[in-house]
């Protein structure tokens, strides 16, 4: 691994003008854990580390019933887990940040460089796009917010422009009858990093779902949603047919990567089978 | 490239070393502080070798600058008990088969002290999750699971 300046701005407009300045030759720097697997692979060899942990503005959690959840970039995994607002409001969320990798990645890596690497073997970006998050991204120019499916723009690629930082991530208030649920699924227990994973959030008045989100990742090069799946359960009373019809058309429709890990036709069997099963649970369906 | 000088605690111990930006905090610890019972494994953040606990957090040390430890408190397999003597923990991996080569054991302790400092009574469910980042090439977890938990209960005072 080559030397660099490790360079420690206070603020994020400081932090947006030294990585203007250094162009490609600079990166933000976070926990590290993703960022030094490519130093020592040579993959990349920057000039200037940009390191934003000493920057107030991208720490914490904050949650109000009217704005929703505030997360900032530099939480780490264990902290969003075990985070009492989001544990109360978004079991969903606390639960997925409490299973991906290891217990030490979660004690050292951050929800905003696991977004800003955007690998699309992991867990947020499919939990937080079917929680329909927005991530809010700031440089020396100005603030921007976008929907979380628009900041991912393929694999290991964001909209982010090479002066920007992530600075938080925002998940609207839950309705009273929202429902959710994340499943990731892992070829062996070994392997750390999701094969598929999938989430679904709705809300369910009476018998029927509404408002139906489903998002397939892992398999795909950036996570996406499943048109045609939430279409088949919108407003309609969830039942084990329904589900398998809306697990076949997202093993259908996805974009399916195909690679060491399984090829495609492998993946699209495993999304099948992880969102009828995702589905069951969350409506409670027999048979499974 | 110019050097830093960093000051932290290790074991308790007030340290200062001068580093290159790109230390990683296990070769800090291995290289110039001489404290070698902290292993380098797979350099991948996958095996857990170098596992230490950084201001009561459970860390990978191959997955983090040295810089990033500034001011800590590190606690590395050699604060667990004083020289020549073993801690409880360390005594029961050795009555209850917790190791053969022995490669992988500093990171087992380190990953078994953080868990047990924060759960002094797991289950065997949550000992397994709590190690879930580290790997044995050669024991096998059984015996290292029972360790575990046999210390919690020697530490709970059974
Ligand atoms: C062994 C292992 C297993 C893993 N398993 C899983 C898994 O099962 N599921 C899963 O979801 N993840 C997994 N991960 C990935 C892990 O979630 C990420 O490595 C981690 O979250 C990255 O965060 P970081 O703070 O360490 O990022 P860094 O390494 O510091 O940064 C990563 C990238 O993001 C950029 N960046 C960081 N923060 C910002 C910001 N605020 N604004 C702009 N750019 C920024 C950096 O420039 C860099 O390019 C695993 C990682 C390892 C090492």
């Amino acid at each position: 691994m080559r030397d660099f300046e490790f360079l420690e701005p206070a603020d994020v407009a400081e932090a947006s003008r030294m990585l203007a300045a250094h162009g490609e030759d600079c990166r933000a720097y976070a926990g590290g854990t993703a960022l030094l697997l490519a130093l020592r692979q040579r993959l990349v060899a920057p000039t200037h580390l940009v390191s934003l942990g000493r920057i107030p503005a991208l720490s914490g959690v904050r949650f109000d019933a009217a704005a929703g959840l505030r997360i900032g970039a530099l939480t780490r995994h264990a902290e969003l887990a075990a985070a009492p607002e989001v544990l109360r409001h978004y079991p969903m969320l606390a639960g997925m940040a409490a299973h991906l990798a290891n217990p030490q990645v979660r004690n050292q890596g951050t929800l905003g460089g696991n977004l800003c690497y955007a690998d699309p073997a992991t867990d947020p970006p499919t939990c937080l796009l079917g929680l329909d998050a927005e991530v809010e991204i700031a440089s020396a120019r100005g603030t921007r917010r976008l929907p979380i499916g628009d900041f991912f723009v393929d694999y290991y690629t964001t909209a982010l422009a090479p002066d920007e930082i992530l600075v938080a991530v925002h998940v609207p208030p839950p309705a009273a009858d929202a429902i959710g649920r994340y499943t990731r699924f892992l070829r062996t227990p070994a392997e750390h990093r999701p094969l598929v994973n999938v989430a679904v959030t709705a809300r369910r008045s009476g018998g029927a779902a509404t408002a139906v989100r489903v998002a397939v990742g892992a398999s795909t090069p950036i996570p996406a949603r499943v048109p045609r799946a939430e279409a088949l359960l919108e407003g309609r009373a969830v039942t084990a047919e329904l589900a398998a019809a809306a697990a076949a058309a997202a093993a259908d429709d996805i974009f399916a990567v195909s690679d060491g890990r399984g090829d495609e036709a492998y993946r699209r069997a495993m999304v099948r089978v992880v969102l009828r099963r995702t589905l069951a649970a969350l409506f409670d369906l027999p048979g499974e | 490239m110019g050097k830093h000088l960093i000051t932290l605690t290790v074991n308790g111990r007030a340290e200062e070393a001068e580093i290159p930006a790109k230390r990683l905090l296990c070769d800090l610890l291995r290289d110039d502080l001489m404290l070698t019972g902290t292993k380098r494994g797979c350099e991948t953040g996958t095996c857990g070798a170098c596992s230490v606990i950084v201001d009561g957090r459970l860390v990978k040390s191959c997955l983090m600058l040295a810089l990033q430890a500034r001011g800590a408190a590190v606690t590395t397999v050699e604060g667990l008990a004083a020289p020549g003597e073993l801690s409880p923990l360390q005594q029961c991996f050795a009555e209850n088969g917790g190791l053969q080569c022995g490669y992988c054991t500093p990171g087992f302790l380190m990953a078994a002290s953080a868990l047990l400092a924060q759960n002094p009574g797991p289950t065997e469910a949550q000992v397994r999750e709590a190690l879930d980042g580290n790997l044995c090439r050669c024991t096998g977890y059984s015996g290292i699971v029972a360790s575990v938990l046999a210390a919690a209960e020697k530490l709970r005072g059974h």
